[in-house]
């Protein structure tokens, strides 16, 4: 469940060589589908004629699934030189390992949503760091709610308790600091200096 | 399956630092998510609370709580949850669920856990496919094999040279992605492609947080308008919204089954020979929740028996044999007028008519006009947010008169000052002729609601319009408001202007296999299949058809079923049968339920009517929002309508 935009025509149409079946992916559309733009995109290809087939479906990152679903269009597909693919990009990496002999196109770009792994869109973010930081900041986030994910405090730079990076921001550690006060734990902050370790799972496992 | 739990606990020293100094704490923890459901009792919460313990500090309680992260779900639940003497609330889950907490919980909040760090976006199935979301998508280039998450150093202009054996030099067991990349393109005869490709420049910039948190608040306003939860299908409405309603063909044949309402069945009182006239009484009211059946055509009783039925299988229904006269009955006759009519007269009009709920649950309409309780306002639900169904709505454009005549009528019999028409956003046309029409009439407004689907549930319609939740297993009229559709209204108004019982409605036929869709006004006890073959029959394919719409409809297996009271459509749609998965436990279910409830464990717990129960199943209202977003396609309503008849059983 990532957010997804459409690409530049201008980038997707030389990708296009002789016949295509499209594929679409609405199962995070409730997230986000660039619905309008796709559907435009497409109608001008059904128009030149090079169109097998298509279809709307939903979480093609599910291979079972897609299989079940695509075999229903095998013809069509079959007789496609090209398949689009509007999709994130686990769908069209699902796709393509489906159909190895066949050029895939990926249509779409993909954006990560703040929340984890996209899957959870939310006014919060994590990037999980693996090494929560939320005790000695009050809950609030130094890695994502401050533009340079300081962890040791603040840099400085704020103005007005604004972002000097994004003056629409508030300072992230301004947050944490009035957090701490209201809940009376400012010593929080006298904690050791920190250092953050940016192995992943597989790296310490 | 790939599990994708996004925590674990903090090791023990460091959370005896965190918990150096402090007592009387509060544990929540949250149930995993983005694993395989296999319990629905995770172990962190108990080895936390016994190290604590160890340490000598005491636990106030503790709480287990699926998807911590749902903000309005833990609002509501969480100051109810930690009891007075608490000094610290302690939180198990990844860094999303505990910025939640800490936002809404004036106590300290801690951590005990780390959020797990892996690479990669996975998708709504768990397998090793992961998206790294940058932005700028390379996998038309590399065959579909992604060069930023597949290879270590996520490369984009080919490989680094280090690999061995295929093998990645920093990975020693992970295969190198850019071999496989080209080995794809070779065999693809896509080679060529890759050389000419010009060099790759990644664009960290692209990926701009802030455009994105912006879309993703204005997403969740979206999904949180009138009444948390609900789906946004594709409506599906065009092909329809636009064309009048057609009187259709009188049948030669009628079947008209004894239920099409909720309750008893009605008893036939009539025997096979007799001749019938348009109106008269075939089936008397079996009971206090039950209608009566009413014939929609003149001529002969030609059986008795039972015959397909569109949502019970079959039924005990009289099949009429017209004479096309269209006789009317001499007992339909106009009523006084509206001014004239007592509210315990109109009742009786409305309950001789056998007027049900036309929404589609049939519920009889003269028991909602006796609600022993004040009303402050009927409610017209004219949101009709079923997909592709346009039926409601050709009845607002084309018969506003007669809809705002049985809003009155309600309004009279219930005793409330306030009539309220809701509309959902997407019939314009409808919100507009309504407003002009009800301009000048004391007590009745137009809303217009959001298009968002249930919004014409029950509850959420009463939510939206007056701001009141109904109590579990409690109904409108508990918050003073009484519900009726908009064909109902008409049905009423019918009723006590012509005296005609309900023996016709509108419904619309439509779908990608229907070649002629349109609304039609059909007599009850139509053959669904002539209905069909006057929109040029269901043309090939792999068909679902279902009565209604495609979120709450009934899958037929043969058109041999009659039109009757609730039938507000019948859909042609593509088959589609995927596989079911196992819960991933991805929390979508829990995101769009209307009723706030949890319907993965209604799944997980099928069989267990105690535990079931327990998880307010009985508050289910079968809307399909589940099913329709759940990524691992449980057929989540059977499930529920099994679970249900399991706690009824339990009694």
């Amino acid at each position: 469940m990532l957010i997804t935009e459409l690409k530049a025509k201008e980038a997707l149409l030389p990708q296009i060589c002789g016949k295509v079946f499209i594929i679409n992916c609405y199962g995070c559309r409730e997230i986000y589908f660039p619905d309008a733009a796709a559907n435009e995109f497409q109608k001008e290809l059904v128009d030149s004629g090079c169109v097998t087939g298509s279809i709307t479906t939903d979480y093609i990152c599910n291979p079972d699934n897609l299989k079940v679903r695509l075999a229903k269009h095998a013809d069509a597909i079959e007789a496609a030189d090209v398949l689009l693919v509007f999709s994130c990009g686990v769908g069209v990496q699902t796709v393509a390992e489906n159909y190895p002999a066949k050029k895939v196109v990926a249509c779409c770009d993909t954006y990560a949503l703040p929340g984890f792994q996209g899957v959870t869109p939310l006014e919060h973010d994590c990037r999980q760091c693996g090494e929560c930081y939320l005790n000695l900041t009050g809950g609030i986030c130094p890695i994502t709610a401050c533009s340079k994910s300081l962890v040791n405090g603040q840099c400085g730079g704020s103005k007005d308790g604004m972002c000097e990076v994004d003056p629409n921001m508030e300072c992230g550690w301004e947050r944490i600091i009035r957090r701490l006060k209201q809940v009376g734990r400012l010593d929080a902050l006298k904690c050791p200096v920190q250092v953050r370790n940016y192995a992943t799972d597989e790296d310490v496992k | 399956m790939e599990n994708y739990t996004k925590y674990k606990l903090k090791a023990e020293n460091e959370l005896a630092s965190v918990l150096a100094g402090k007592d009387n704490l509060f544990v929540i923890a949250c149930n995993k998510c983005f694993k395989a459901f296999e319990t629905t009792q995770e172990a962190d919460c108990d080895v936390f609370v016994e190290f604590a313990a160890k340490q000598g500090k005491t636990i106030t309680g503790t709480a287990k709580v699926d998807f911590l992260c749902n903000k309005p779900l833990t609002a509501k639940k969480l100051s109810a949850l930690i009891p007075e003497g608490t000094e610290n609330v302690v939180v198990i889950s990844c860094g999303l669920g505990i910025q939640t907490v800490a936002d809404l919980e004036k106590l300290p909040v801690f951590a005990a856990s780390d959020s797990l760090n892996y690479t990669g976006h996975h998708g709504m199935a768990l397998t090793k496919k992961a998206c790294d979301a940058c932005a700028q998508c390379y996998l038309t280039m590399t065959g579909g094999i992604c060069p930023i998450v597949d290879c270590s150093k996520s490369l984009v202009n080919g490989q680094c040279g280090g690999a061995k054996d295929g093998k990645c030099e920093v990975s020693p067991d992970k295969d190198c992605a850019w071999q496989k990349i080209q080995e794809r393109l070779e065999a693809q005869g896509r080679i060529g492609e890759l050389k000419a490709q010009p060099v790759q420049i990644r664009d960290y910039s692209k990926t701009n947080f802030k455009v994105i948190n912006e879309y993703v608040k204005a997403v969740r306003e979206k999904r949180f308008e009138n009444y948390y939860g609900g789906v946004h299908p594709v409506e599906g409405k065009e092909p329809t919204e636009h064309l009048s309603l057609v009187r259709f063909p009188e049948p030669d044949t009628v079947v008209i089954p004894m239920s099409m309402h909720l309750g008893a069945p009605a008893n036939v009182c009539v025997e096979v020979g007799d001749t019938v006239k348009v109106g008269q009484k075939i089936g008397e009211a079996a009971g206090f929740i039950s209608a009566p059946v009413h014939s929609s055509v003149s001529g002969k009783v030609v059986a008795i028996e039972n015959r397909p039925h569109a949502t019970r299988g079959t039924c005990l229904s009289v099949v009429i044999e017209s004479d096309g006269l269209d006789t009317l009955d001499e007992s339909v006759k106009p009523n006084k007028p509206l001014e004239e009519l007592t509210a315990d007269e109109i009742v009786e009009i409305v309950k001789n008519a056998g007027i049900v709920g036309k929404g589609g649950a049939g519920f009889p309409t003269y028991v909602k006009l006796k609600p022993g309780k004040p009303i402050e306002a009927v409610l017209i639900n004219a949101c009709e947010c079923e997909p592709m169904l346009t039926a409601d709505h050709r009845v607002l454009l084309e018969f506003a008169d007669d809809v705002i005549y049985g809003l009155k009528a309600e309004m009279k019999t219930v005793n409330a000052p306030r009539g309220i028409i809701v509309i959902e956003d997407n019939k314009p046309d409808a919100i507009e002729l309504m407003k002009e029409k009800t301009r000048d009439e004391a007590g009745i407004e137009v809303l217009v609601a959001h298009t968002k689907y249930p919004q014409g549930g029950e509850k959420m319609l009463i939510k939206y319009a007056l701001g009141r939740s109904v109590p579990s297993g409690g109904l409108p009229a508990d918050v003073g408001a009484c519900v009726s559709n908009v064909s109902t209204a008409k049905a009423i108004a019918d009723a006590i202007k012509t005296g005609m019982p309900l023996i016709e409605r509108v419904t619309t036929v439509t779908g990608k296999y229907i070649p002629k869709p349109g609304n039609f006004i059909v007599k009850i006890g139509t053959s669904a299949a002539a209905l069909v073959e006057a929109c040029g029959g269901v043309s090939e394919g792999d068909v679902l058809i279902k009565a209604g719409g495609p979120m709450m409809g009934f899958p037929q297996s043969t058109l041999d079923t009659p039109i009757m009271k609730g039938s507000n459509g019948i859909i042609a749609i593509e088959n589609d049968e995927p596989e079911v998965q196992e819960c991933i436990k991805c929390g979508r279910c829990v995101d769009v339920c209307p009723m706030e409830l949890k319907p993965l464990y209604f799944a997980k717990l099928v069989g267990d009517a105690a535990a079931l129960k327990s998880y307010n199943i009985m508050d289910c209202m079968e809307c399909r929002c589940c099913e329709y977003i759940c990524s691992s396609k449980i057929p989540l309503v059977n499930l529920i309508k099994i679970g249900k008849n399991a706690v009824r059983g339990m009694k």
